[in-house]
């Protein structure tokens, strides 16, 4: 059923290819076409580029489990939203009031269990009544997102704390707080995936549901926990992000989930599940933002950014299945 | 500055190959006088007004031979708006203009700029006054004064008409939570009832700067109200959709006030069936936002709030302004 | 009819559910406000639904064959933006079949990827969602196109005309509809497409070109995105470059609401003409009792969850999933 050791490293390799490809080019280009006087791969700008690699890369994180179990979730702009909300309006209830800077971390992890919740609301869903997640989490995309504007109308939620900013601004060993909680997490969710009986799991339900079952796993709860997790890693990297900046737009987040999604496919996740590795995934994610900084580097126009990266992630899915065409072939059910 | 578009552009050309030539030969020398000047836009692409001031910009620096512009687009997304003034601040710019996504989520990206040493200059929507410690300036229209001035233009009218006594308005603004919406529609509401104070409006809803969503919400006030005299909306992009949603249910003899005003809102004009707008040029507010941050990098005195003028446009006085080119 | 057993009822529910829904929902809005059944207003609704209608009746075919399509809002901005621009160059009788042949092409280079090469519809679909954002700003400079002289055209017939006092955009829809309704249920072309989306392999293997029928698929589909295009133009005279924006997903929720399954091999014109009445209905009817739109999210939501898990209730005979 897995595909050989030796295109599993192909596939794995692949996307650092792609990077390497991506940072020589805009290298070179940068020289002819750049008005920086900083090369492309200078050290700040490398360490920037982790950082805001952030936001997509802690939800692409639990994009790749999810979608390793063999489904998808479309809700995690939403979410991700609505955590914000909740994240940034929290410290100015007036039941935390006596808190004083001791607000931050419980509006945090309300904002992480807000997350968490509405995950678990759509893995649920998922678990008793056997919808497809596609459309589940289709559905709650729009409800989530119908829950942050009536939180608020369609004003936006704000609330500037300078301790957070701070905090969220700080580096810890020339690292940024966001890269710091992005290497954390895939660090744990690697950890997940590859030492543990959930990650074995994972990688058996999205190869086979039926064998799976006969195995004995209980793959309702265990889906159902792998949406809390995406759920929680998407309110985590609102977290990270509105720390910075303190004002969430109701519209805000949108179109994360197809950013995610294509992030994880790059990094050579399967949509129709059992394979996907934590650390291509990581790939993908610098990928996608490398090609955005590398494009404005080079000084690339509106329209350019959006065919040149709606036409990569096509080619990178044809050269994914010209790799893998003769193993698959022979296989196919 | 000030040539046709035809002359703009031959110039424009002319610079490119003089600029791509300097940057080849002698790069560092030209760096050493002149000033590298960074500007992050809100949504190019997403309407003509966005768009035209982007040329108007690029056109404008690269007629300047001591200016050299990184001209960046967040594409409406605030992360992707951060991440290109801290892209900026790291490749040491002398200056940066930010056109705000989000007049409250950028402060602490232009905190970080100002304690970089770069001085930030806000174009065309302010920040909200909480970040005002941390900017050179601002350079745009006074959007108070553009939602007052259209109050006047409306209720000018209606006691034309004969019916500033009982007229009814419903209002559309632009993108909740982005300043120069929220200035217009305070400066339009506060306004009103000072000059027309029977006048009622019935209803307010966002058409977030976009055509079609002004289209559905003008649909909605149809079916919830059966007298309407008149519509103002943020800008003349929604008015226009506004117009659009009357004239196909047939509803006629509305006074439409937008703001901005567009080529699409001008031609109504012409049609008679549009009222009246303010007159905003993209190519003004490109232009005075370069020489805003050149005046700062000069050293010279700037002003906190740098307003041009924007003047009031309606059927009566609309020979005395050429047609917008957007 | 005393032996109208639970599970009669339930299979009952279930089959017919979402038009059940349907009519609560008449009745509960006709109820909070008298002039939701009025004529003018039901006729403004489904003039307001017909160009989304339009692009879920392409959309149909395309999940019937077990495929997505996200593109389609991005493609629909493209054609109306080009037929904008080809109108004042070429006039309206040119521009119009000009802006149909570089749509279909578009929806070619979907089919070939999709069908031919056998790649991922959603992955597709979802880049070229991008890439024609990019096509559609690189054609238009990003600025507003607008037709110059309004008046002096007959190009607002497809948007704004009336035929019999009855829109043309809602013609438009009704004939797209039964035409394509037809195509589906009763001819060899249309069974084909519910054999490959219902199990590709075995349709393979009995014979059925699936690489051509999942290409027609997505000609069908941009052909209707073309229509959309061009009703939207016709409506509007002028648009941005972002007037389709966040359409596909309104679409996909009204082909799932009818029932379409996303995994291939089920729906009905019929019913995604419902699906998309629904989301029309529900939107006018919370507007008139004076709820935000945003409350339509919601609503929306719930609906969907609920009519699948009835339809997918009512196949397996149990109401709870068997997944332990």
């Amino acid at each position: 059923m897995t595909p050989g050791k030796l295109s599993t490293y192909l596939k794995n390799g692949a996307i650092w290819g792609f990077i390497l490809l991506e940072l020589i080019f805009f290298t070179v280009a940068g020289q002819f076409l750049s008005l920086s006087e900083n090369a492309f791969m200078d050290a700040g700008n490398m360490l920037l580029l982790f950082k805001q690699s952030a936001p997509i890369g802690i939800i692409a994180m639990g994009m790749t489990i999810v979608m390793v179990n063999g489904n998808i979730d479309l809700s995690v702009g939403a979410t991700y939203a609505l955590s914000a909300v909740v994240l940034l309006d929290a410290m100015t209830w007036p039941v935390f009031g006596g808190l004083g800077d001791w607000v931050i971390p419980v509006a945090c992890l309300l904002a992480v269990l807000t997350g968490t919740v509405l995950g678990a609301i759509n893995g649920l869903i998922v678990w008793k009544t056997g919808v497809d997640a596609f459309i589940v989490t289709l559905g709650a995309m729009l409800g989530y997102r119908g829950l942050v504007f009536m939180y608020n109308g369609e004003q936006p939620t704000s609330h500037l704390n300078w301790t957070l900013v701070d905090f969220a601004e700080a580096q810890f060993l020339g690292l940024h707080t966001a890269t710091w909680v992005l290497l954390l997490v895939t660090a744990a969710i690697w950890f997940l995936m590859n030492k543990t009986v959930h990650g074995r799991n994972a990688h058996a339900i999205g190869d086979n549901r039926e064998a799976a079952v006969n195995a004995g796993i209980r793959v309702g709860p265990h889906m159902m926990i792998n949406f809390m997790i995406i759920g929680a890693l998407a309110a985590l990297s609102a977290v990270v992000f509105y720390a910075e900046t303190g004002s969430v737009n109701p519209n805000d987040g949108e179109l994360y989930e197809l950013w995610v999604i294509t992030a994880v496919v790059l990094g050579g996740t399967k949509l129709s599940g059992g394979a996907g590795s934590i650390i291509s995934t990581f790939g993908g994610v610098l990928a996608i933002q490398l090609l955005r900084k590398g494009l404005a580097h080079i000084g690339a126009d509106t329209s350019t950014v959006n065919l040149v990266i709606g036409l990569i992630l096509i080619a990178v899915l044809l050269l994914d299945r010209q790799l893998n065409v003769k193993g698959k072939e022979a296989l196919k059910i | 500055m000030t040539g046709t578009f035809g002359e703009e552009n031959l110039m424009r050309l002319r610079t490119v190959l003089a600029a791509s030539a300097a940057s080849i030969a002698l790069s560092a020398a030209a760096q050493a006088d002149g000033y590298r000047i960074g500007i992050t836009q809100n949504n190019v692409g997403v309407d003509s007004y966005q768009t035209t001031y982007e040329q108007a910009f690029i056109a404008a620096a690269e007629a300047d031979d001591g200016i050299e512009a990184v001209v960046l687009d967040a594409g409406g997304d605030v992360a992707r708006q951060i991440a290109q003034i801290e892209d900026l601040i790291q490749q040491e710019v002398d200056a940066i203009i930010i056109w705000p996504t989000n007049g409250e989520a950028v402060i602490p990206a232009v905190r970080k700029a100002k304690k970089a040493g770069i001085p930030v200059i806000v174009t065309n929507s302010n920040i909200a006054e909480q970040g005002f410690d941390f900017i050179a300036s601002f350079s745009g229209p006074n959007n108070i004064t553009q939602g007052a001035r259209a109050a006047e233009i409306m209720c000018d009218k209606f006691k034309d008409m004969g019916i500033a006594g009982e007229a009814q308005v419903v209002h559309i603004t632009g993108q909740p939570g982005y300043t120069t919406a929220i200035e217009r529609a305070k400066g339009f509401e506060d306004r009103l009832p000072e000059i027309c104070p029977d006048v009622t409006v019935l209803d307010t809803q966002p058409g977030d700067w976009n055509r079609e969503k002004a289209q559905t919400v003008m649909e909605a006030f149809l079916t919830k109200y059966d007298d309407i005299d008149g519509v103002y909306a943020g800008d003349d992009n929604m008015g226009v959709g506004a117009l659009n949603a009357a004239r196909a249910a047939g509803r006629d003899g509305i006074v439409f006030v937008g703001a901005t005003n567009f080529a699409v809102g001008y031609e109504a004009m012409e049609r008679g069936d549009y009222w009246g707008s303010i007159y905003q040029s993209p190519v003004d507010d490109a232009e005075a936002a370069l020489q805003t941050a050149i005046d700062v990098l000069d050293g010279k005195d700037v002003p906190l709030l740098n307003y041009f003028d924007t003047p009031k446009i309606t059927q009566d006085n609309m020979g005395d302004f050429t047609k917008p080119v957007f | 009819m005393a032996t109208l057993t639970k599970k009669d009822i339930g299979g009952f529910l279930a089959r017919q559910g979402i038009l059940l829904a349907f009519a609560l929902f008449m009745i509960g809005f006709t109820l909070a406000n008298g002039r939701f059944l009025d004529p003018d207003n039901v006729m403004g609704v489904i003039r307001s639904s017909a160009i989304l209608g339009v692009m879920a009746l392409g959309v149909t075919f395309v999940v019937i064959s077990g495929n997505l399509d996200l593109s389609v809002g991005s493609m629909m901005s493209f054609s109306t933006i080009v037929v904008l621009d080809l109108h004042d160059k070429l006039g309206p009788a040119l521009a119009i079949p000009a802006m149909f042949a570089m749509t279909l092409a578009l929806g070619a280079f979907i089919g070939f990827l999709v069908g031919y090469l056998r790649l991922n519809s959603l992955i597709v679909t979802l880049g070229m969602l991008s890439a024609i954002h990019g096509l559609t700003l690189t054609w238009s400079g990003g600025k507003n196109m607008d037709i110059a002289d309004k008046a002096g055209t007959w190009f607002d017939v497809f948007g704004r005309g009336e035929v019999l006092g009855i829109p043309v955009p809602i013609l438009m829809f009704l004939l797209l509809a039964v035409t394509l309704g037809t195509a589906l249920a009763k001819t060899p072309f249309g069974r084909k497409i519910y054999a490959v989306g219902g199990n590709g392999t075995a349709a393979t293997f009995s014979g059925i070109p699936r690489a051509r029928v999942v290409f027609s698929c997505y000609l069908v589909s941009a052909f209707c995105v073309a229509t959309a295009g061009l009703l939207q133009a016709s409506r509007s005279m002028g648009s941005q470059n972002t007037v389709g924006q966040g359409l596909e997903l309104e679409v996909l929720a009204a082909v799932i609401l009818g029932g379409a399954s996303l995994m291939g091999g089920s729906g009905t014109i019929f019913k995604t003409v419902i699906g998309v009445l629904i989301l029309g209905f529900i939107q006018n009817g919370l507007l008139l009792v004076g709820l935000p739109f945003y409350v339509q999210y919601v609503v929306t939501w719930v609906i969907i969850i609920l009519a699948v898990w009835l339809d997918i209730a009512a196949k397996r005979g149990r109401l709870w999933s068997p997944i332990a």
